[in-house]
């Protein structure tokens, strides 16, 4: 459990990662902080998986690109991804115009962006504790 | 995202790191308030203990169990029947509370014979129950009674029972939250696996962290069943001891409070495999999400869209009635823990509210995560507040309303801010799409209440003004400023709901839906 003891370690400030698209990088981070909650598990290696898992789905969809469904987890990740890509083609119409190639290098910077606030830069002192 | 120092706590320095303002162009990575602390001595903190984490919040919810302090009868007098998570059994677990009773004379020789004689004593007294759940207290942890042993003892010389004991005293973690914790770990650990159901249908979920407040999970499991799912556990609200044993043979964990329970389903998912989805019942649009998000995993998407449709059509039109008339209204959100999140962004979305402050008593930093990236700029974040520096807030953000606990309520309905109960709530449910026209009436009610034109006098003061203006309804007060098209509309309308939106959910016949597999 983390308690006071936590409090010792305070975690250091760390540089965002920077992009080209950053400007519509910064309205897709901010649909998914108001609107999701899949993002903020309890641990960074959770964190980890589900930003991977389901931004890559995301991308797959945004791509027309076949999505793998084998395991209960996938489909797990697939539902988060299948709403976050329809709520991006309607409420960023510009997504619907990209190329597979700038589409690739979007959802990328957004990982990466999404990695940083949730777990490289996040400042929750709990994230490494290795116990749930 | 610079860290806020309230003028009252300049003499508990260490609380300057418990409160952030969100700035513009800021993120979470510049500033994140501390959560989950041991409260600074000096600040009179709003939280509960650890056994009241465990007991009142999670275990009693459970509907067929008696559920018995060990400990002195302070300690459950106030862990009962404060919240209204009720049953369909008839609120057994509402009615009835149970505790040992123990004395200065049981500290000194033992309370372990006195424990024994309790549970039989309470068995006998109720013997249609077979299931019990004992809690620790800080007084018989200190004293370091085996509650294990003796429960041990009942099961062997009463076969037909099942005990489940939470070694969670008061002084068990820093807030209700380390209860959580322990109920969590304990139940996966000692009670999971141990039955094995029998399923019904082709797809089955465990629905988690629920608590039935007030009717909420009835609300979303009429939904499950319209959709022909099986919901084999609902951890806790309205559920089932037994079927909470048999949380290990569902397809899904449906996460609703993840602060109190995302634990069981991280273990869950470690120990047999089961994902995790996390959903938000409150709200049209988070709760149509979650439904379809529910259907698209078990295929069924089709289910799950027509009663989004159905449910819409007939809601709409009655949340956007209030949403005319809140358009604007300052809140503090300011609940125990997950409802900052859950609430933050869609009530400004569906209910044209502005959140000016959220606060969490026991949540995490993962809470504040959460809740600080759902909140518009200018919010102010705080962890743990105490009762001075939520009324210098109050002064501060002048909200008009606040939804909170009863604690904090009945003072800021002293200095005449209207408080609504995001705890216990006050005409829930709140969730679902009907519950959720319920929130936004009960919204309405508290602020455009015609009490606020008489408590507004000072009569303590010489020049108070006379009452003289006549009298204004509600509705005088919440239409003065409403176009005509609104005020005049043919589609608005109040809820039209009845006074119990629950009940009849309980007389309700479900479609079956054919079984793919055997
Ligand atoms: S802190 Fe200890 S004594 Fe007080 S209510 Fe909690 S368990 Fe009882």
């Amino acid at each position: 459990m983390s308690t006071a003891s936590a409090a010792a370690v305070v975690k250091q400030k760390v540089e965002a990662p920077v992009h080209p698209m950053d400007a519509r990088i910064d309205e897709l981070t901010d649909y998914i902080m108001k609107n999701c909650l899949w993002q903020f598990h309890s641990r960074s290696w959770d964190r980890e998986r589900q930003n991977a898992e389901i931004l890559k789905k995301t991308k797959e969809l945004l791509c027309g690109e076949p999505v793998d469904l084998s395991t209960s987890h996938d489909r797990c990740y697939w539902v988060d991804a299948v709403c976050l890509a329809d709520d991006y083609r309607e409420h960023y119409p510009w997504i619907n115009s990209m190329s597979k190639e700038e589409i690739g290098s979007l959802m990328q910077g957004l990982k990466d962006r999404m990695d940083y606030l949730t777990i490289t830069g996040s400042l929750n002192e709990e994230l490494s504790d290795k116990h749930y | 995202m610079p860290h806020h120092e309230f003028e009252c706590s300049k003499v508990i320095p260490e609380r300057k790191k418990h409160a952030v303002i969100k700035g513009k162009g800021e993120t979470l990575a510049d500033a994140l308030p501390q959560g989950y602390l041991n409260t600074i001595p000096g600040s009179i903190s709003e939280r509960g203990c650890a056994y009241c984490g465990a007991k009142h919040v999670i275990g009693t919810p459970m509907k067929d169990v008696i559920h018995i302090s060990h400990g002195p009868v302070g300690c459950t007098y106030d862990t009962w029947q404060t919240k209204r998570y009720i049953s369909d059994n008839d609120n057994f677990q509402l009615k009835y509370t149970y505790a040992t009773d123990v004395k200065e004379k049981h500290i000194v020789f033992g309370a372990e014979k006195l424990l024994k004689q309790n549970i039989i004593e309470a068995f006998k007294a109720f013997p249609q129950i077979k299931r019990m759940t004992i809690y620790q207290t800080c007084a018989t942890a200190l004293i370091g009674d085996d509650i294990n042993a003796i429960a041990e003892e009942v099961m062997e010389e009463m076969p037909e029972v099942d005990i489940f004991v939470c070694n969670s005293p008061g002084f068990a973690g820093p807030s209700q939250s380390g209860g959580h914790h322990k109920i969590n770990i304990a139940w996966i650990n000692q009670k999971v696996g141990t039955v094995e159901p029998e399923i019904t249908g082709d797809h089955v979920i465990n629905y988690v962290g629920e608590y039935n407040i007030q009717g909420d999970q009835e609300v979303m499991v009429d939904y499950f069943k319209r959709m022909g799912i099986q919901v084999l556990s609902t951890f806790t609200g309205n559920g089932s001891y037994d079927g909470l044993r048999a949380m290990h043979r569902a397809h899904l964990n449906v996460l609703e409070c993840a602060r109190s329970a995302e634990y069981i389903c991280n273990e869950l998912r470690v120990r047999y495999g089961i994902p995790r989805l996390d959903i938000d019942g409150f709200g049209f649009k988070p709760l149509a999400d979650s439904l379809r998000k529910i259907g698209m995993f078990f295929g069924i998407e089709d289910r799950a869209k027509a009663i989004i449709d159905e449910e819409v059509a007939r809601w709409k039109p009655e949340l956007d009635w209030y949403k005319e008339r809140l358009m604007g209204k300052k809140v503090c959100l300011w609940p125990g823990g997950s409802k900052l999140w859950h609430w933050a962004h869609v009530i400004e979305e569906e209910m044209g509210l502005k959140v000016v402050s959220v606060y969490t008593k026991f949540g995490h930093q993962g809470d504040m995560e959460k809740g600080i990236a759902r909140c518009g700029e200018g919010t102010l974040a705080i962890d743990d507040p105490n009762e001075l520096e939520g009324l210098e807030a109050l002064e501060m953000l002048k909200p008009d309303i606040i939804l909170t606990g009863k604690r904090p309520g009945e003072v800021a309905k002293k200095v005449r801010v209207p408080y609504l109960n995001a705890h216990a709530y006050h005409n829930g449910p709140y969730k679902g799409f009907e519950g959720w026209v319920r929130f936004a009436r009960d919204i309405y009610n508290a602020i455009y209440s015609p009490i606020h034109q008489l408590s507004g006098i000072d009569i303590t003061k010489d020049n108070a003004p006379e009452w003289g203006n006549g009298f204004r309804t509600r509705q005088m007060l919440s239409d003065g400023n409403l176009s005509d098209a609104v005020r005049n509309s043919e589609t608005l309308r109040q809820y039209t709901g009845g006074y119990d939106s629950v009940s009849k959910l309980r007389e309700r016949e479900y479609p079956a839906f054919e079984r793919k597999v055997g």
